[in-house]
């Protein structure tokens, strides 16, 4: 039997040296600038930022953010990334507006 | 790059190069939940579950209570979210 090649859907290497946003299982966040990876999605990530969450609600972010420095993501945990610079918060589109 | 002084500024391709760079320093380890682990690193395996020594586990969500463990434990790689090489855990 013919074992299948794993291949990766998705090519990390154009994001080596941009900064990037990732998001973790059970609401971690963090950025930084991607210095390596692998095909299980680890990541090797420098000038690591996380978000902080409101202890109130913890899918919330605040205002607070603390520096990790040269930082390795399990792959295990990532559930998304994409470009820092391609992404924005905007008001929430669900909300029905209330006609007067 | 890092405080981690076992570790130089080249890029790094595979992040287990970089983790087993970090054997014998101090590692900082971010779980899924709110918990932290600071410790020496003796080794892991290819699930990244760590053996780790002096260990300090921190949990992060009430007002930063702290317990220190030391001898070695085996920390379980299934809810591994971050490793600092070089860190010393969170601010408390």
């Amino acid at each position: 039997n013919e074992k299948k090649k794993k291949e990766s859907i998705f090519d990390l290497s154009k994001y080596i040296d941009k900064p990037i946003r990732v998001k973790f299982q059970g609401g971690r966040e963090a950025s930084g600038v991607l210095k390596g990876f692998d095909p299980l999605l680890n990541l090797v990530l420098d000038g690591t930022i996380e978000y902080m969450r409101d202890p109130d609600d913890q899918y919330k972010l605040t205002e607070d953010t603390r520096q990790l420095g040269l930082v390795v993501c399990r792959g295990t945990s990532v559930v998304l990334i994409c470009p820092q610079d391609g992404m924005e918060a905007i008001p929430n589109p669900f909300i029905q507006q209330q006609e007067g | 790059l890092a405080a981690c002084p076992c570790l130089n500024s080249a890029m790094f391709n595979l992040v287990s190069e970089l983790v087993d760079k970090c054997i014998g320093s101090r590692i900082h380890i971010v779980m899924k939940n709110d918990k932290e682990i600071v410790g020496t690193l003796l080794g892991f395996d290819d699930f990244v579950n760590m053996v780790l020594e002096d260990v300090t586990e921190f949990e992060i969500t009430p007002e930063g209570r702290r317990i220190t463990k030391l001898d070695q434990i085996l920390l379980n790689g299934n809810n591994i979210t971050m490793l600092i090489p070089g860190g010393e855990g969170p601010e408390m």
